[in-house]
C-alpha cells in the first residue's frame, strides 16, 4: 500500500514534467502544423544551461532558471524564422529541418559539456518533507511539481483570456480563416514556438537538478512527448495535459513492478493502438491534413 | 533506328565500364577504405528498398529497424542453426518482409505524420524489445560470432572477395527492384502516390499497394541487414536507431527520389563527403544537421536535379555542336 | 619471470618518478627503438569514463619510461609509443579502429575495454595473431587464443565486497540487487554477487533489472526498498549516482554494496558524507598508504595518482590505473620473451604459472567459465568510503573463492541465461 501511494506520488511529479514539453509539442504541431522533432533538444538545452552557469559556475539556481529559458525561448523562435516559416507549405520539409536542428543541438552540448558521464547537478534545495512516516518527497522534487502548475496555469490563462490566446487557438483551428480574419500569421507563429520553447526549456531547467544530463536525453523526452501528444490529442492542450498525468502514472506503475523498458515498450504499444482506433486521441480535434 | 542502337549500346558499354570500374577499385584501396565500400554497397541497397517505400508517398521512419529484423533474424539462425549465408539472407529477407506484413494492419490505417509517428513508435517498439530481452537479443551488447562464408580457400571475411559478393547480391536486388518500379506495380504506385483518390475511384486498392511496397521494401533492408551482419560480426539494437534512420532520410532526401538514382547518389555523395570530414569526426553530427537543412531549403529536389541539369546542359551543347557540325 | 627483471623494472621505474619527470619527456633516446601499443577504446559517449582516463593513466606510464631512457627488451632498447582510436563503444568503428591499429600502425598489443566492442574485433585477433587485452574476462572464448584479461577481472573480484561484509556485519541477512540488464556488466556481476551471497548465506530477496536511459529511478529504488533489504547491491549499474540519491532521499539506512563508485565526491554532493560512508566497493584512489606494501607491482602509486589528478583533475575512474597496469605486465611479458612480437610475449606470459599481476601473485583462470586459462585472478583490495575518502580495507583471494565455490558461480551465471561452457 505504501508502495502504491508512493508510486502515485512520483506519478505525480512525473506528470507535471511531462505536461511541460508534451503541450509545447502540442502548441508547435497545432499552430504551426510541424512536428518538432528538436523537441527534446530543447529541454536539454535548458538541463544543460542551469549545468553550466549554476553547478559550474556558482550562479543562483532561479536567475539560471530564467536564462535557460530565455536561452531555449530564443533557439525556438530562430528555428521558426529561418527554418518554419520557409518550409511552412510543406511540413515534412520543416520536421526534416528540426532533425537537424536535434543534431546541431546534440554536438553543441558535446562541446559545451565535454565528453565523459553524465553530468551532475547537486539540488539547490535539500531536504525531504516526509508525511504519514513514509511518504518521502524531496523538496526539489516539489518544487518542479508547483512550477510546473504554475507555469501551466499561467498558460491556460494566456490562451483563454487574452487576445494572442485567441488569435492562437483560432490559428490552430483554421490558419486560412484566422488570416482572413486580419491575423498576422508570422507573428502568431512566433509566440507559438516561443512559448513552447519556452516551456520545454523550463522543464529542462527543472529536471536538471533531478536526472542525468547528457546530450543524449532528449532521445526520451521526445518519445515521451510523442506519446502523450497523440494519446491526449493532436492539437488539444488540455488532451496533452490529462493525457501527461494519465502517461506517467502508468509508466512508473509498470516500471515498478516490471521496469523501465517494458513502461517504455507498452507506452509505444499504447500509442499505435490510439492511433489505430481513435488517432484524434482522447480530446483532439481533427487537423485537416 | 541507329539512334536507338547506338543509345542501348551506350548504355550497355557504360554499364560495362562501371562494372569493370567496381571490380577493379577495391583493390586500389587501403583496407579501411575498402571496409567503407562495403558498407558503402550495403546502404545502396538501403536506400534504393526505402525509395520503393516512399514511392507511394508515405514516409516511414521503421525502415532501419526492418534492417536490423533481417540482421537479427540473420543472427539468430547463424547461431542457433548454423545456417550458412545462402540461407539467411533470403530467411532474413522473408522475416522482415513477415514483420512488415503483420504492422501493415495497424500501420496503414494511418496516414501523414500519424504514419511517420506511428512508424517511428512501432519501430522503437522493436528496437526496446532487442535491449529488454537480453534472452535471445542479448540486449544492449547484442550478439557476436557471425560468420561469413568459406568457400573453398576464400576466406570472405576479407574485405576483398566480401565485397564481390556484396556487390552480386546488391546488384542483384537493385535489378528486382528496378523492374519492379518500370512494371505495372511500379505505376499504380506512382498513382497512388499522386492521384490517390483517382486511382481509387478506378479500383485501385491503395491501401494494397501502400502493403506491398512497404513489404517489399522491407525484404530487400532485410537482406541488407543480413549481408551487414556477416561481414561486422556482430549485431546490435543501436545499429539501428534514430541515427541510422536520420541517416537514410538525409541520403534520400540529400540524393533526391524522384528518380532511381536518387537516392544511390545521395549516399556515394555524402559517404565520400563523410570521409573527408572524419577528422572533424566530434561535430560530425552537427555538419550533417547542417547538409539536412541546406538541402531541404536550397535544393528541395536534390542532387539527381542537379545530374539531371547537368545531363540538359551536356545535351544541349553537343546538340549544338552538332548543328554546327552538320551545318559545316 | 625471474624476481631480478622485476626488481630493476620497478627500481628504474621508481628512479624516473622519484625524479619528479614531468608528463612530457623531455628527450628520448635518439638511438632507441620505438614500439607501438595500441588503445582501441571509447573516448567519446556513454562509455569514456572507462576508456579515456585509461589512455591518461598508459600516457603518464608511458612517459615517465621514456624519460628514464626506455625499456630493454631482448637486447634493445625502447621507447613505448601509444596510438589510441576512439571507437566511442560502436561495434563498427570498433573493428575499423582495431583494423587500423594492426594494420596502419603497425602495433604490438591492443588494450581494449571489453563487452561487444571486443567480440567484433576477436575473428581480425586471430587472423592477425595480434595480442590483445580486455578488462572483462567474460569476453574470453574457446576460439579466442589471442584474448587476454591481465588485470581486471570483473566480475570475478565482486566476491570480495560481500565475504566482507559478510564477516564485519553478521546482522545483515538479506540483499538486493539492482543492476542494468545487459549480458557484459549488469548480469554478470549480479549472478556474481548472487553466488557470493549465496556463499556468505545472505538472502537475496530481490532482483531488479532497469534499462538504459532512464530518467527517473524513484519508483525503481521505491519498489526494492519496499521489500526491507538489509543490502542494497548496485552491482556494476551504470548509474550509480541517480540510484545512490534516491536511496538518500527515501531514507534507506541498510548497507550498501557496489562494484564501482566513480565520482563519489558527486555523489557525497548530492546527498551527504554521512550518508555515503560506509559503502563497500572494489576500486582504490591511488594515493592509498595500503598500495604501497610489498605485493603490490605498480611502482609508486601515490605519485601517479598526484601526477593525473593535476593533469585531469576531473577524470579520474576505476580504469585511471587499470590499463597502465596492463601496459606494465606487457612490459614484463615483452622482457621475459625477449621480444615485442605478440605471439612470443604471449607466450611468455602464459608460460607462467603465478603470473604476476598489479596485486601480486595470480594464476590463470577462466577455463571452467569460458572456455580458455586467459584471465588472471589473485586478490583484490575492498574499498570502504571514510570520512568521505576511499580506503582500502583489506585485500582479499579471488582465486581462493573461486577454488571452493566456482560451482555456485557457475550455476548463478547459467540461471542468468550468461553464456559458460
Amino acid at each position: 500500500m505504501e508502495l502504491v501511494l508512493l508510486s502515485i506520488t512520483n506519478g505525480l511529479i512525473q506528470g507535471g514534467f511531462f505536461a511541460l514539453f508534451a503541450v509545447g509539442l502540442v502548441l508547435i504541431f497545432g499552430v504551426m502544423g510541424v512536428v518538432n522533432f528538436a523537441h527534446g533538444e530543447l529541454v536539454m538545452v535548458g538541463a544543460y544551461t542551469i549545468w553550466l552557469v549554476h553547478a559550474q559556475h556558482g550562479l543562483a539556481y532561479i536567475p539560471a532558471l530564467i536564462l535557460a529559458i530565455l536561452l531555449v525561448t530564443i533557439i525556438g523562435l530562430l528555428m521558426e524564422r529561418f527554418l518554419f516559416r520557409p518550409t511552412r507549405n510543406d511540413p515534412l520539409a520543416g520536421l526534416i529541418c528540426s532533425i537537424g536542428v536535434l543534431f546541431v543541438l546534440q554536438v553543441a552540448a558535446t562541446l559545451v559539456g565535454g565528453e565523459g558521464p553524465s553530468k551532475q547537478v547537486p539540488p539547490p534545495f535539500h531536504g525531504t518533507l516526509v508525511l504519514f512516516d513514509f511518504l518521502r518527497i524531496p523538496y526539489q522534487r516539489l518544487f518542479g511539481l508547483g512550477i510546473s502548475a504554475l507555469a501551466l496555469g499561467a498558460l491556460w490563462y494566456f490562451l483563454t483570456r487574452t487576445r494572442f490566446g485567441w488569435a492562437l487557438r483560432a490559428v490552430a483551428l483554421d490558419r486560412d480563416a484566422a488570416a482572413l480574419q486580419g491575423i498576422n500569421i508570422n507573428q502568431i507563429s512566433m509566440i507559438a514556438i516561443g512559448v513552447g520553447a519556452a516551456l520545454a526549456g523550463l522543464a529542462g531547467g527543472l529536471m536538471a537538478p533531478l536526472t542525468n544530463i547528457n546530450p543524449h536525453m532528449g532521445h526520451n523526452v521526445i518519445i515521451t512527448a510523442f506519446i502523450v501528444t497523440i494519446v491526449g490529442g493532436v492539437g488539444s492542450l488540455s488532451g496533452a495535459v490529462y493525457a501527461a498525468i494519465i502517461y506517467a502514472l502508468f509508466h512508473t506503475f509498470i516500471t515498478v513492478y516490471f521496469g523501465g523498458t517494458v513502461a517504455t515498450i507498452c507506452g509505444l504499444i499504447l500509442m499505435v493502438l490510439v492511433l489505430i482506433v481513435r488517432p484524434t486521441g482522447i480530446m483532439g480535434v481533427r487537423v485537416s491534413e | 533506328m541507329n539512334r536507338i542502337v547506338t543509345g542501348k549500346l551506350k548504355k550497355i558499354l557504360g554499364g560495362l565500364v562501371l562494372l569493370v570500374a567496381l571490380l577493379v577499385l577495391p583493390h586500389l584501396l587501403e583496407f579501411h577504405h575498402q571496409d567503407l565500400l562495403i558498407f558503402l554497397t550495403i546502404n545502396v541497397l538501403v536506400v534504393s528498398s526505402y525509395r520503393l517505400v516512399t514511392l507511394t508517398g508515405e514516409w516511414s521512419l521503421i525502415h532501419a529497424v526492418m534492417m536490423g529484423v533481417g540482421g537479427y533474424t540473420a543472427t539468430l539462425l547463424f547461431k542457433n542453426f548454423e545456417l550458412g549465408m545462402w540461407f539467411t539472407l533470403p530467411l532474413a529477407g522473408i522475416v522482415a518482409a513477415m514483420v512488415a506484413g503483420l504492422l501493415c494492419f495497424p500501420l496503414f490505417r494511418m496516414t501523414q505524420f500519424y504514419f511517420l509517428i506511428g512508424s517511428f513508435a512501432a519501430g522503437e517498439a522493436i528496437r526496446l524489445c532487442w535491449i529488454e530481452f537480453v534472452n535471445p537479443f542479448g540486449g544492449t551488447g547484442g550478439l557476436s560470432g557471425v560468420e561469413p562464408p568459406l568457400i573453398g580457400d576464400i576466406d570472405f571475411l576479407e574485405p576483398v572477395p566480401y565485397f564481390y559478393l556484396t556487390l552480386a547480391v546488391v546488384s542483384l536486388c537493385l535489378l528486382i527492384l528496378y523492374r519492379i518500379e518500370k512494371s505495372r506495380i511500379g505505376l499504380t504506385l506512382h498513382s497512388v502516390h499522386w492521384k490517390a483518390p483517382l486511382a481509387e475511384s478506378v479500383g485501385v486498392d491503395t491501401w494494397r499497394y501502400r502493403a506491398l511496397a512497404f513489404i517489399i521494401g522491407s525484404f530487400f533492408v532485410g537482406i541488407a541487414g543480413g549481408l551487414k551482419v556477416h561481414y561486422l560480426g556482430t549485431i546490435t539494437p543501436n545499429q539501428f536507431g534514430v541515427g541510422f534512420m536520420v541517416f537514410i532520410l538525409i541520403w534520400v532526401i540529400v540524393g533526391g527520389y524522384n528518380r532511381f538514382y536518387g537516392p544511390i547518389i545521395g549516399v556515394v555523395v555524402l559517404t565520400l563527403f563523410d570521409e573527408s570530414i572524419r577528422s572533424f569526426d566530434e561535430i560530425r553530427p552537427a555538419i550533417y544537421g547542417a547538409v539536412l537543412i541546406l538541402s531541404i531549403l536550397f535544393l528541395p529536389m536534390g542532387l539527381e536535379s542537379l545530374a539531371a541539369r547537368i545531363r540538359h546542359w551536356i545535351g544541349r551543347a553537343s546538340a549544338a555542336a552538332g548543328s554546327r557540325m552538320t551545318d559545316g | 619471470m625471474s624476481f631480478s627483471r622485476r626488481d630493476i623494472l620497478r627500481a628504474s621505474i621508481a628512479g624516473a618518478f622519484a625524479a619528479g619527470a614531468s608528463t612530457l619527456p623531455t628527450r628520448l633516446l635518439a638511438a632507441n627503438k620505438t614500439v607501438k601499443i595500441g588503445m582501441n577504446i571509447p573516448m567519446t559517449g556513454d562509455y569514456a569514463p572507462w576508456g579515456l582516463p585509461g589512455l591518461y593513466g598508459c600516457e603518464i606510464v608511458a612517459n615517465d619510461i621514456n624519460a628514464a631512457g626506455g625499456v630493454k627488451i631482448g637486447g634493445d632498447s625502447y621507447n613505448i609509443e601509444l596510438v589510441a582510436y576512439d571507437h566511442g563503444y560502436d561495434t563498427e568503428k570498433a573493428v575499423q579502429g582495431y583494423k587500423k591499429l594492426v594494420l596502419q600502425d603497425k602495433v604490438k598489443m591492443v588494450m581494449m575495454l571489453g563487452g561487444s566492442t571486443v567480440a567484433s574485433v576477436l575473428p581480425w585477433a586471430e587472423r592477425r595473431k595480434m595480442l590483445t587485452t580486455t578488462l572483462l574476462p567474460s569476453d574470453i572464448t574457446p576460439d579466442s587464443n589471442y584474448l587476454i584479461a591481465t588485470c581486471e577481472s570483473h566480475p570475478l573480484y565482486n566476491v570480495t565486497g560481500v565475504e566482507y561484509l559478510a564477516e564485519k556485519f553478521p546482522q545483515a541477512k538479506t540483499a538486493a540487487i539492482v543492476t542494468n540488464n545487459d549480458a557484459e556488466y549488469g548480469l554478470q556481476s549480479a549472478a556474481t554477487y548472487k553466488a557470493a551471497f549465496e556463499v556468505a548465506g545472505i538472502d537475496v530477496i530481490d532482483v531488479n533489472l532497469h534499462g538504459f536511459d532512464i530518467t527517473d529511478f524513484a519508483p525503481i529504488v521505491s519498489s526494492v526498498l519496499a521489500k526491507k533489504p538489509d543490502i542494497f547491491c548496485m552491482a556494476t549499474s551504470f548509474y550509480v549516482t541517480p540510484l545512490m540519491e534516491q536511496l538518500y532521499h527515501q531514507g534507506y539506512k541498510g548497507k550498501i554494496i557496489s562494484c564501482t563508485l566513480d565520482y563519489y565526491d558527486e555523489i557525497i554532493a548530492k546527498t551527504s558524507r554521512e550518508f555515503v560512508d560506509g559503502t563497500i566497493f572494489q576500486f582504490p584512489d591511488f594515493d592509498d598508504p595500503m598500495l604501497n606494501q610489498p605485493g603490490v607491482n605498480f611502482p609508486n602509486p601515490g605519485d601517479f595518482d598526484a601526477k593525473f589528478r593535476k593533469a585531469h583533475p576531473n577524470d579520474w575512474s576505476a580504469v585511471s590505473w587499470e590499463y597502465p597496469a596492463i601496459l606494465l605486465n606487457w612490459i614484463e611479458g615483452a622482457k621475459a620473451a625477449g621480444s615485442v612480437e605478440p605471439t612470443a610475449v604471449l607466450k611468455a606470459l602464459k608460460s607462467a604459472k603465478n603470473p604476476e599481476f598489479v596485486f601480486g601473485e595470480g594464476q590463470w583462470w577462466g577455463s571452467q567459465l569460458w572456455g580458455q586459462d586467459n584471465a588472471v585472478v589473485g586478490r583484490w583490495p575492498v574499498v570502504v568510503v571514510e570520512g568521505g575518502k576511499a580506503r582500502i580495507k583489506e585485500y582479499r583471494s579471488v582465486s581462493g573463492w573461486l577454488a571452493k565455490n566456482k560451482n555456485v558461480l557457475i550455476k548463478h551465471m547459467k540461471e542468468l541465461g550468461l553464456r559458460t561452457v
